[in-house]
């Protein structure tokens, strides 16, 4: 008579099994259970933020997976009518993007930090959109799911172009006091725990240093060894001070006479354009209305 | 800003199956109330036969977690899936310590030459008050 079923082959499980694992990595919307329309609204509410859904979808368009698209599409041999796609680029939207986004954090670090001269401002300002920044902030976004293009995985340029134009949608729908607090809540949290000369390479510390002093009409800084421990050993610390005028700017320890130099030259910088470690942390807070209306009023 | 860190959920259970009920249950009603008040994250719901009911969490770092769903009841789904969305997507292993700070020190830390007069200071003679 007949029993239970006929199983399938016993090893047929342990081989899907390792074809599973050793299947190549898809894209997220190549794999099953995926909405695209759904995601992009997820992905909305999930900023706090109000885009115009349209904006937003042309900002995850790169123009690399227009161009494959197209070559793809050409090669089926689909009708040359039917061949342009009616999709735009992100070109437009990163640029605003990016433009704005400088904007608004020289804007920024003009206002937080007035000491600190144009060069730094501006090393800040690319360390905050440069690549590495940009595509790893987009990376924890779940951006790279949603942004459109060739290659997989997203090459950080395209991510950093997408980011940005997500950040150009914004400035279209919600205007530019929001894409502002958009900015800051994303990007400038970033620099925490960053020390300056980590972002900004100075050559020559010492030079800057008497640039600096000589603007502010004070005398040039006297080097002086204040502390040294173990001479003549392998591991000497030296800790130099800089007088001006015979009172202490700054003091920093070094393992040799030079070293040491340079690093309180370096302490003496930050202490003057205000970027010690203890300074005051940045304020998140919300604008108060009255402010913009302020600026609006001073403006006109 | 708070960004929840839950990307999406799928229920993946069967149609017939006896514990699937609750998943069943939970679909048909509290779906989308928990939809509702949750607008960040994404919910599939897909049939799938011959399996046990789980849930599969996407979280925004990449890390997917599965959980299974059988036999319990509608009621419990939802507490699960709300905790499921409070959390991130970080590995849950043994925390080492409790605390962290960004800045360790205020004043600057220690070091063995924090409390040494320098040798630049002079000490002489005391001199007579006059």
């Amino acid at each position: 008579g007949s029993g239970p079923p006929p199983e399938k082959k016993r090893w047929l499980r342990a081989y899907l099994e390792m074809q599973r694992l050793q299947a190549p990595p898809q894209r997220r919307s190549e794999q099953p259970n995926w909405d695209y329309h759904a995601e992009i609204q997820a992905f909305s509410h999930r900023l706090q933020e109000n885009f115009s859904l349209d904006l937003l979808k042309t900002a995850f368009v790169n123009s690399c997976y227009i161009e494959s698209e197209e070559a793809r599409r050409r090669e089926l041999g689909v009708d040359k009518d039917a061949v342009a796609l009616s999709l735009q680029d992100n070109t437009g939207l990163a640029e605003q993007g990016l433009r704005f986004a400088r904007a608004y954090l020289t804007r920024c670090f003009e206002g937080a930090y007035p000491n600190l001269p144009a060069r730094g401002v501006e090393a800040l300002v690319n360390f905050l959109t440069g690549q590495e920044l940009v595509s790893f902030v987009a990376q924890n976004l779940s951006i790279q799911d949603l942004a459109l293009c060739r290659d997989f995985p997203a090459p950080p340029q395209v991510l950093q172009r997408t980011f940005l134009a997500v950040i150009g949608a914004l400035l279209e729908s919600s205007g530019s006091e929001r894409t502002g607090i958009f900015v800051r809540d994303f990007l400038i949290p970033q620099l925490i725990g960053k020390d300056l000369f980590e972002i900004w390479e100075v050559v020559n510390p010492m030079g800057l240093l008497v640039e600096e002093l000589t603007k502010r009409n004070m005398s040039a800084p006297e080097p002086r060894i204040t502390r040294q421990l173990g001479v003549s050993t392998v591991l000497p610390v030296y800790f130099v001070g800089l007088y001006c005028d015979k009172k202490i700017l700054a003091e920093g320890p070094g393992e040799t006479l030079l070293a040491a130099e340079e690093e309180a030259a370096r302490v003496a910088l930050r202490k003057l354009y205000g970027y010690t470690e203890n300074r005051r942390p940045w304020d998140y807070s919300k604008p108060k209305q009255g402010l913009a209306a302020q600026k609006a009023i001073s403006s006109n | 800003r708070y960004v929840r860190q839950l990307q999406r959920l799928q229920f993946l259970f069967s149609p017939t199956a006896a514990d699937a009920r609750g998943a069943r249950q939970f679909v048909e009603e509290a779906a989308q109330d928990f939809a509702r008040q949750h607008p960040d994250v994404v919910l599939y719901v897909s049939p799938r036969s011959g399996t046990a009911p789980l849930v599969r969490a996407e979280y925004l770092n990449g890390t997917v977690r599965e959980e299974l769903i059988a036999s319990k009841t509608s009621e419990e789904i939802v507490q699960l899936i709300t905790k499921l969305a409070n959390q991130s997507g970080l590995d849950i292993i043994r925390i080492r310590k409790p605390f962290h700070t960004d800045n360790p020190s205020v004043q600057g830390q220690w070091h063995p030459l924090t409390n040494k007069p320098s040798i630049l200071t002079v000490q002489g003679p005391r001199l007579q008050p006059q």
